[in-house]
């Protein structure tokens, strides 16, 4: 094809790419995902309301205002036990900055009796609750252990680590994105 | 079918389709690279130390740029966690890699991109399947009928979408005729790439807007897509003026 007509055919079609780029804006912010629940990055943290170890109840929703980490793991699974003293140790650094770690048990396939002597082995100080009827792991849509999703002050996903075990520099990147 | 797969590769497991598209990649690519004047091991070498390039580079910038956070435990240097990456970092790495080799090797720049050009076609397809089971790079919702279901909406499946453009691309570059001068097919998969990148992008849930709406990465492809043409245009005005 000569030099002309090739340069017209290109010039016709970043002109139709322009206009698609201008019939594709989102002005009204439409496609953003951030008023729709679900456990993706980007979205809102599906909520809930679960009772600890220790017998209080926690509402994830009660938390906006605190970057948050929500650690989905059992006592059986070697890389959640793995990463729980990492976590412990961030947890201690940043919790006086804002930051929660919400460790959730699941324990509809653990068992609760192993628990205790789990958090006393690790010296576990954040709270532990328990995913009794595995309404979590639904909402949530668990696939493998350990999950975690840090949260954003405003209650946004912000990163979704599926496995582990999750390094301590990891722990503190993440949470120091967060309480940026 | 799409749950099947999706709880088949949910994340981790989706980066052994990254992996074994990278390895299919390769083999088409070395079915052809004698044809650009690189030999299989050539290639292999070039793919190798890009990829060599890529790990490395992605780790190091990452560490740079949380320089504080690796100060206090520096042998997370070598943690196998892959979150620990600069994607962005590691890619113009492996790229500086395999420049360096390809000059060492006095490899030919256009014929080395023509010969590596199976490999990314498919590495697209790798990556879209990749999208599908992790759930990422998903649609805007909609009322169509081949929505499918994912993060609590009926969605355009934009990963299919994508599916199906890398599939035809590298059907397009595969069954493409003899070249007609060195880094042809490589900007014609770009420009493909890009167009189809444009196109699709409107269908997204999760662009980056910017400027008041726009979608960063149309902006992106289109100035890609810009590129590529002006750059296929001058090598064959080039040619022609040589013939």
């Amino acid at each position: 094809m000569r030099a002309t007509p090739r340069r017209f055919i290109y010039a016709i079609l970043l002109t139709l790419g322009l206009g698609w780029i201008f019939l594709s804006v989102d002005k009204n912010n439409a496609s953003h995902p951030r008023t729709i629940t679900a456990p993706q990055t980007g979205f809102l943290a599906p909520d809930f309301s679960l009772q600890t170890t220790s017998g209080a109840t926690i509402r994830l929703s009660d938390l906006r205002g605190r970057a948050a980490l929500i650690n989905l793991w059992a006592t059986w699974c070697p890389p959640c036990r793995a990463e729980m003293p990492a976590i412990e140790k961030i947890y201690n650094e940043y919790k006086d900055q804002g930051f929660i770690v919400l460790a959730i048990n699941m324990t509809y396939q653990d068992k609760i009796s192993d628990i205790p002597p789990f958090i006393q082995k690790y010296n576990l100080t954040f709270p532990i609750l328990l995913d009794e009827t595995a309404v979590i792991g639904s909402a949530y849509q668990l696939r493998s252990l350990p999950s975690s999703f840090f949260i954003t002050r405003e209650g946004i996903i912000n990163e979704v680590v599926i496995g582990g075990p999750m390094a301590e520099v990891l722990l503190r990147t993440r949470v120091e994105a967060l309480l940026k | 079918m799409i749950e099947i797969f999706r709880a088949l590769f949910a994340p981790p497991r989706d980066l052994i389709l990254l992996i074994a598209a990278l390895w299919i990649g390769l083999a088409f690519a070395e079915k052809r690279s004698e044809q650009y004047g690189i030999s299989k091991e050539r290639l292999n070498n070039l793919v190798f130390y890009s990829l060599f390039g890529y790990l490395i580079g992605g780790r190091a910038l990452f560490a740079l740029a949380n320089y504080s956070a690796f100060v206090g435990s520096p042998l997370s240097l070598f943690s196998l966690n892959i979150d620990l990456f600069d994607s962005f970092g590691g890619i113009v790495t492996g790229i500086l890699v395999g420049i360096v080799y390809g000059k060492r090797q006095n490899l030919s720049f256009w014929n080395a991109l023509d010969a590596l050009t199976p490999i990314s076609a498919f590495l697209a397809i790798g990556i879209h399947l990749s999208h599908l089971a992790a759930g990422t790079a998903f649609g805007a919702p909609t009322s169509l009928p081949w929505g499918i279901d994912l993060w609590s909406a009926t969605r355009h499946p934009t990963q299919i979408y994508a599916l199906i453009a890398s599939l035809v691309i590298f059907g397009l570059i595969w069954f493409r005729k003899p070249e007609l001068f060195p880094g042809a097919l490589f900007l014609y998969f770009t420009a493909l790439s890009a167009g189809a990148h444009l196109f699709l992008e409107a269908f997204r849930g999760d662009s980056a807007l910017i400027l008041d709406g726009f979608r960063r990465a149309q902006i992106v492809a289109w100035l890609t897509l810009a590129a590529t043409l002006i750059a296929y245009d001058r090598l064959l005005t080039h040619k022609g003026e040589n013939e």
